[in-house]
């Protein structure tokens, strides 16, 4: 008797969702074996990805059938990483930290430009457009609907970034306050961040429930099936 | 060593960052990368290895949930003797992938659901102040706005009330937010290419 892969991987999958979903009654012992080895079974997964996705075809392919440059260019970080794997000797741990340094500068340098070209600008630039009284017409809405809903964006942007201006100037009573102006549009800003955290909740609340219905959903399938 | 692992780091900074700026350094900012990408790798390598140590420390003590430590070291050495020899895309693997993976993490992320409502009960009880309410309030307009009823949406709040909230209201916030977060994000990075942080252990 052939057993399918498919009924493999539904027998399995329904057996680690119910053991999930017993947390429903508290935090108990099968919840804990699902979450161990899920925990374990992705840890392996990952380390066969690393290997075989970034490490296979970056390094190795390159140091065995690559050309003679190409081969110089990998001894460096073929170097790089022996010295990150003497992290495992608490002995020689200290070494792994000429590759750590440049990790660390290379991670710095792509958040700089992921926060300058993929996050500031295009956000400014956006609220900036906001303004584009000549979408009006595109969008099929008014002027005054534009510069109303611009103006709305543009305070909301504003007070929200004040809010988080924590600089304060010592008080004749020794307390320390931040400028009045500063205060009431902190306190704005509040109400924006308010609605911003409640709108993002319902849209987790939203995903986190259509996961649950999917998965009882998976559940009645699985005994519908035999 | 503090003087070699802070030139380093400044180094490889400024030379992949003026690679975004400066077309002439793109090819050495592409070779740095690749070799970041290739080091990113053996430390993920360390980090499971690191797990595999923590696990087997726990098993041999004998401490309490010794058990499951057991059981994640088993799981662990298991998926990644057969990932190393049949690679991850093999048929066998995407039992691991769709069985386990997929489905532990689906279920995970259907509890969230009792969790968010449960948070949400205790912070009406707990801290019923202006901001609390504000954020249950447009949590709540949004779920009714957005749910699918038998006579379709309501009138005013699916309509109207639910997407100006999201697309204007929430929108500014959002940005305020996110210009925040990028202005962090960017002090932090030059903090490092200047030498100011580092988190490589060279202060």
């Amino acid at each position: 008797m052939v057993i399918s892969l498919d009924l493999i991987t539904s027998v399995i999958s329904f057996l680690f969702t119910l053991l999930i979903l017993s947390y429903l009654i508290g935090d108990n012992p099968l919840f804990r074996i699902a979450v161990y080895i899920f925990v374990g079974v992705s840890s392996g997964y990952v380390a066969a990805v690393a290997w075989w996705q970034v490490i296979m075809p970056r390094l190795i392919y390159p140091l065995v059938y690559g050309s003679v440059l190409e081969r110089s260019f990998i001894a460096i970080p073929l170097l790089g990483a022996l010295l990150i794997l003497m992290k495992i000797f608490p002995r020689w741990a200290g070494l792994a930290r000429i590759a750590m340094a440049f990790l660390v500068g290379a991670g710095a340098a792509v958040i700089i430009a992921g926060a300058l070209i993929g996050t500031l600008i295009p956000q400014i630039s956006a609220t900036i457009n906001a303004f584009d009284v000549n979408s009006a017409s595109v969008r099929n809405i008014s002027v005054v609907e534009v510069i109303f809903n611009g103006a709305f964006i543009l305070a909301g942007t504003v007070f929200t970034l004040i809010y988080f201006h924590f600089g304060a100037s010592p008080k004749a009573d020794g307390s320390m306050r931040r400028l009045g102006l500063i205060e009431t549009s902190a306190w704005v800003g509040r109400i924006f961040i308010g609605i911003t955290l409640g709108t993002i909740f319902a849209g987790v609340f939203a995903a986190a429930l259509t996961a649950l219905i999917e998965r009882i959903s998976a559940l009645i399938n699985f005994f519908g099936n035999f | 060593m503090r003087v070699l692992t802070a030139v380093i780091a400044i180094a490889a900074g400024v030379l992949i960052a003026g690679g975004y700026f400066f077309p002439a350094l793109t090819d050495v900012q592409t070779l740095l990368l690749n070799w970041a990408i290739i080091l990113a790798g053996f430390a993920t390598l360390v980090g499971i290895f690191n797990l595999i140590a923590v696990h087997t420390g726990k098993i041999r003590r004998g401490e309490k949930g010794s058990v499951y430590s057991a059981l994640l070291f088993i799981a662990l050495v298991a998926t990644l003797f057969f990932g190393m020899i049949l690679r991850p895309d093999h048929s066998t693997m995407k039992i691991v992938m769709n069985g386990i993976i997929i489905p532990t993490e689906a279920a995970l992320m259907g509890m969230l659901t009792i969790s968010l409502l449960y948070a949400a009960i205790r912070l009406l009880r707990r801290r019923a102040d202006m901001m609390g309410i504000i954020f249950l309030v447009t949590a709540a307009l949004l779920m009714l706005g957005s749910a699918t009823l038998p006579f379709g949406n309501i009138p005013l709040i699916g309509t109207l009330l639910s997407p100006w909230v999201t697309q204007i209201l929430a929108l500014g916030g959002a940005r305020g937010i996110l210009i925040g977060v990028a202005l962090g994000t960017l002090t932090a990075g030059l903090r490092v290419l200047f030498g100011a942080d580092r988190p490589y252990g060279g202060t």
